[in-house]
């Protein structure tokens, strides 16, 4: 009867600490959101990094050269239709 | 080459929008109807009691009030033509029959429309009681449904409100006697013109663009005889001994009523042989072909879609098909070249000029020397060298052919 | 030295509402030139945090969502690392809402919040479409999705595919790769305007159709679809964009031009028959008949959507209890209309309903510093469609409607093929840029009539300087102006392209009017002059 109601108060304890720490750990990523949002980390970090390498990378992507696409006089027929 | 008997005189009738021609027949009682485009089939405006006249605006080269009113950022012939009629130019038009076939020239016909509106106060532009100006809409594409809306866009817009307000007569015997004094100044242009394909030929393109606007801006019946006269006379006309050019060229583009581009042109060595432009008699001196039972309004409206080469034509065959067209002109001409001129602010050539510059020279061959110009051509030290270096070009690719 | 006295209670009350406007300074924000915030706004508690979870970190979530569920991660990072204009221009789409929402309070902020993530929400499903069925993406592949999509103009309305959508989807060739990327990041258009420039396209073209061709000379068009339909709309330059769009295409093209003399009635049966045309295509094309009861049933549920937007507008122009701030309503409707109906729409309208009621009830007044009420006309900068909250936040000039918005006032019959069709065909002529600017003269003074019945006492007349169809009628709006006395500022602009007029130079136009023509002060001097010349 004692050992049961021991394990249930360090059960119930256990499961306290986990709240706890989930709780903290909710708040804490919150802050940490928060923190990123309100002092613009986010665009900062897509201005100052992200983009700069995207563009490096389109920049130096080989592309086809357009002009020299195929134009074929008689490829595609008059579209006739009754109505 | 002897100098053709009626040079000077097409020359000077083409000084004013209302030349000598053109008040003639209206002192013997005709109304004069003006319009802009092709798409608006002179043809119709040329029924008895009426006759058309193409509208241009030479010498024009400060359009100030019309850039109040339309910006500076618009093309300078729409903006050329607006100042002309803001100056009275064309105050002895009793119609204008419009077309929304390119946005400026749209723009400058809708200022002279009386519109009636409590929104915005009519600019009384054209000081002529009788003056009214109808639009019509301009299908862009060549299919029955285009033909059948376009005619009835010619009926209800054109023919109608010539009846209505002029009293013309609008029959089929009406429209079939314009048809036939039409085809005779086709014929006649034709004629005349088929002498840009000899070898050495015996008119230049600069003389051959001068009779084809004078046959634009004046009525039919007054022209057609020193027409006929000057057909007579290119018969016996011999070529110099010496051909005076260096090469032959198509020129093709936008809107072009500017005898002397063709001049400038020439006088770098390129002999202007065919010009597939608007004004240009490549399209518009296609007889009209009306087949045995058939309504004429009917072969008119379909006469005009089918033989049109604009860029507005949207349907992709017809796109394609347009470079092929261009083709076979340099062919038939004989030609050694392309020019392709198109207006500054002119949005449909500017697009078609990039893909000719590069098609007609990399799938058939043909020399291109792409340019944009203005209405009336103020930048002619630059377009000189251009088009030197584009004839010292063609001369070149001639030698290593062995030609 | 007398040592500066703290108020309290002021800072207090500043911490839990947020500055007011008059004393705020949000140009003090701005990293210089980048147009980054040295900190996002605090705008008090509760708006803050609402802006925070509802918004920013909202969005955020949602966008990732959207990608899992309408096509995946794989095939965005597939996109994002080959087009461009998706890499360059979409993951900043937060900055996006900051721009659009600067300074903005409770009621206000949240309507037109949920504008903006209906917007983002079918740009992803828009670009996610493209890329699953994209060849480019899956070594040459047609997948099912590309024998299912439709590839179209974005000036074509996507009703005209309403009786194909229960089994396939459309998605306009232009509108997210161009048009959605001027408001996001106004720099990336710039690459498609000099590249087709670069093969001799002259500059004064419109830069729209400019930057339309660019994105084909580029290689920078997902190959998504068997077929395409074209359109001319606005203008001649739209016409000569298919010329090059077709030869880089290079697949069936079915050109389905809008008449241009939309008000006369025999015009309106040619287009009817050019619509019916564009179906029998599409049936040709893909094998599926026409659905009449999907074509229906869409329209029906397009109406709803029309039919709010009235209502919207009746409180609009009756009261000072609208919700939703000048770019919010010009982009969320010119964005659904073109587009057609979609889910989306609906759930946002749904939750804009309920703040729009207890606006309306409540007697809330939105937008509080507004000092006029204006209208703005004809066509916006592309590149600063947010210049309405600037001019709010600086000078009470609040934007109460556009002429976008107001082009496509219609409902469309669905009680017979025959009404149906009718309207269907108007709408289209109405189509955006037309009826009320390139096109319908007879249309574009009324402007004046719209002023008065959304109460406006101000214009805002956008100048696009290579709309020729708009320059063509500039003298006839001076004049107008004079003779009407109404105070009207210019706002010169190149639709996408920032370089030709910067945001500073029409912020300098904006300030030059107001004192010297208005002789007003700005509520906040810091929003007068900045450098966000390298801002997106």
């Amino acid at each position: 009867m004692k050992k049961g109601k021991c394990c249930k108060c360090s059960l119930g304890r256990k499961l306290g600490r986990l709240i706890a720490k989930l709780l903290g750990l909710i708040l804490l990523g919150n802050v940490a959101l928060f923190i990123v949002f309100f002092f613009d980390l986010d665009g900062k970090l897509l201005f100052k990094v992200v983009e700069p390498l995207l563009k490096k990378h389109y920049d130096n992507m080989d592309r086809k050269d357009t002009l020299k696409a195929p134009y074929d006089m008689d490829k595609y027929p008059s579209y006739e239709y009754e109505v | 080459m002897k100098d053709l008997k009626h040079l000077i005189y097409f020359e000077n009738l083409l000084q004013e929008a209302n030349n000598e021609l053109v008040q003639k027949a209206r002192a013997d009682g005709k109304y004069a109807v003006g319009y802009t485009c092709y798409f608006m089939p002179e043809v119709l405006l040329d029924l008895p009691g009426c006759f058309s006249v193409r509208l241009r605006a030479p010498r024009c080269t400060s359009p100030d009030i019309a850039t109040y009113y339309m910006s500076a950022r618009v093309c300078h012939y729409g903006r050329s033509l607006f100042e002309r009629a803001l100056e009275g130019g064309y105050n002895f038009l009793d119609a204008q029959m419009a077309t929304e076939t390119c946005t400026v020239t749209c723009r400058f016909q809708e200022h002279l429309q009386q519109k009636k509106l409590d929104s915005v106060a009519d600019m009384k532009v054209i000081q002529n009681e009788n003056f009214f100006c109808e639009f019509i809409d301009v299908p862009f594409k060549k299919t029955e449904n285009s033909y059948r809306h376009y005619k009835e866009q010619l009926k209800y817009h054109v023919l109608d409100k010539l009846h209505e307000h002029f009293g013309i007569d609008i029959s089929d015997e009406a429209i079939m006697k314009a048809i036939e004094q039409h085809n005779e100044v086709c014929r006649l242009i034709n004629e005349i013109g088929d002498y840009r394909k000899l070898d050495k030929p015996t008119i230049t393109g600069y003389e051959f663009h001068v009779i084809q606007l004078v046959s634009l801006v004046c009525p039919k019946e007054l022209i057609l005889p020193y027409l006929r006269e000057t057909a007579e006379e290119m018969k016996t006309r011999e070529p110099d001994e010496r051909w005076p050019f260096r090469c032959k060229v198509v020129l093709a583009g936008s809107e072009n009523d500017d005898p002397e581009f063709t001049k400038l042109i020439e006088s770098c060595g390129a002999e202007v042989v065919a010009d597939r432009y608007c004004y240009g008699a490549v399209e518009s001196r296609v007889p009209i072909v009306v087949k045995e039972g058939q309504d004429p309004l009917d072969a008119i409206a379909r006469h005009y879609l089918d033989t049109s080469n604009c860029p507005r034509f949207m349907p992709q065959n017809i796109m394609r098909e347009r470079k092929q067209r261009l083709a076979d002109l340099v062919k038939e001409y004989k030609a050694d070249g392309l020019i392709v001129a198109s207006n500054k602010f002119c949005e449909y050539w500017s697009y078609e000029r990039v893909i000719d510059t590069v098609v007609m020279k990399r799938d058939f061959g043909i020399p291109v020397c792409s340019i944009e110009k203005e209405y009336i051509n103020s930048a002619s030290g630059q377009l000189r060298t251009r088009f030197q270096a584009f004839v010292e070009s063609v001369e070149i690719k001639k030698i290593q052919e062995g030609k | 030295m007398a040592k500066k006295k703290v108020d309290i209670k002021k800072l207090a009350r500043d911490f839990w509402h947020g500055k007011p406007h008059g004393e705020r300074r949000l140009g003090e924000l701005y990293e210089d030139k980048t147009g980054l915030y040295k900190h996002r706004e605090w705008r008090g508690v509760k708006d803050t945090l609402y802006y925070f979870y509802m918004i920013w970190l909202y969005n955020y979530i949602f966008m990732v969502k959207d990608i899992m569920e309408m096509g995946g991660p794989l095939n965005f990072a597939k996109g994002v690392w080959r087009y461009r204009w998706v890499g360059q221009t979409y993951l900043p789409v937060l900055h996006w809402f900051d721009r659009g929402m600067e300074g903005m309070r409770g009621e206000a902020l949240r309507a037109s919040a949920w504008h903006y993530r209906g917007m983002v929400n079918e740009t992803i499903r828009q670009f996610q479409r493209m890329f699953v069925a994209d060849t480019k993406l899956h070594g040459g592949k047609k997948t099912d999705a590309w024998y299912h999509t439709m590839a179209h103009n974005e000036t074509v309305w996507g009703g005209i595919f309403y009786p194909w959508s229960d089994h396939f989807d459309n998605v306009a060739m232009e509108m997210i790769p161009y048009f959605v990327t001027c408001h996001v990041n106004c720099h990336t258009v710039h690459n498609y305007i000099d590249a087709v420039q670069s093969i001799g396209l002259p500059g004064d073209p419109c830069p729209m159709c400019q930057a339309e061709s660019g994105l084909f000379v580029m290689d920078d068009m997902p190959d998504y679809a068997p077929f395409m339909i074209t359109s001319n709309e606005a203008c001649d330059a739209s016409v000569a964009t298919s010329i090059l769009q077709d030869w880089f295409y290079d697949k069936p093209l079915f050109a389905m031009p809008q008449p241009m003399q939309f008000d006369d009635p025999l015009v309106q049966q040619h287009c009817r028959r050019e619509i019916e045309e564009c179906w029998k295509f599409i049936e040709e094309q893909t094998g599926v008949p026409f659905n009449w009861d999907q074509l229906v049933k869409k329209l029906r549920l397009q109406n709803q959507l029309q039919e709010f937007e009235r209502e919207k507008w009746e409180v609009a122009g009756k009261t000072s209890s609208y919700p939703i701030n000048g770019v919010a309503q010009a982009l969320y409707r010119i964005y659904y209309s073109q587009d057609g109906d979609r889910a989306i729409w609906h759930f946002c309208d749904k939750k804009v309903r309920k703040i729009l009621e207890k606006c309306v009830s409540k007697k809330i007044n939105t937008f509080p510093k507004t000092r006029h009420r204006v209208i703005a006309w004809s066509c916006a900068p592309l590149y600063y469609s947010h210049w309405c909250t600037w001019a709010y936040n600086c000078w009470g000039l609040n934007v109460i409607i556009n002429m976008d918005s107001l082009m496509f006032d219609m409902s469309i019959r669905t009680d017979t093929y025959d009404h149906c069709l009718d309207d269907m065909a108007t709408y289209h002529m109405w189509a955006p840029m037309r009826r009320m600017a390139v096109g319908g003269m007879h249309h574009i003074f009324e402007l004046w009539e719209y002023m008065e019945k959304f109460n406006c006492d101000f214009v805002m007349m956008y100048d696009q300087l290579q709309c020729k169809g708009m320059q063509g009628v500039h003298g006839l709006f001076e004049d107008e102006f004079r003779t009407r006395n109404v105070p009207a500022i210019w706002m010169p602009h190149a639709l996408p392209d920032s370089r030709t007029v910067s945001r500073a130079e029409i912020r300098r136009i904006v300030n030059d009017y107001m004192t010297t023509v208005m002789h007003e002060e700005p509520l906040d001097p810091s929003l007068l002059d900045f450098d966000d010349s390298m801002s997106w």
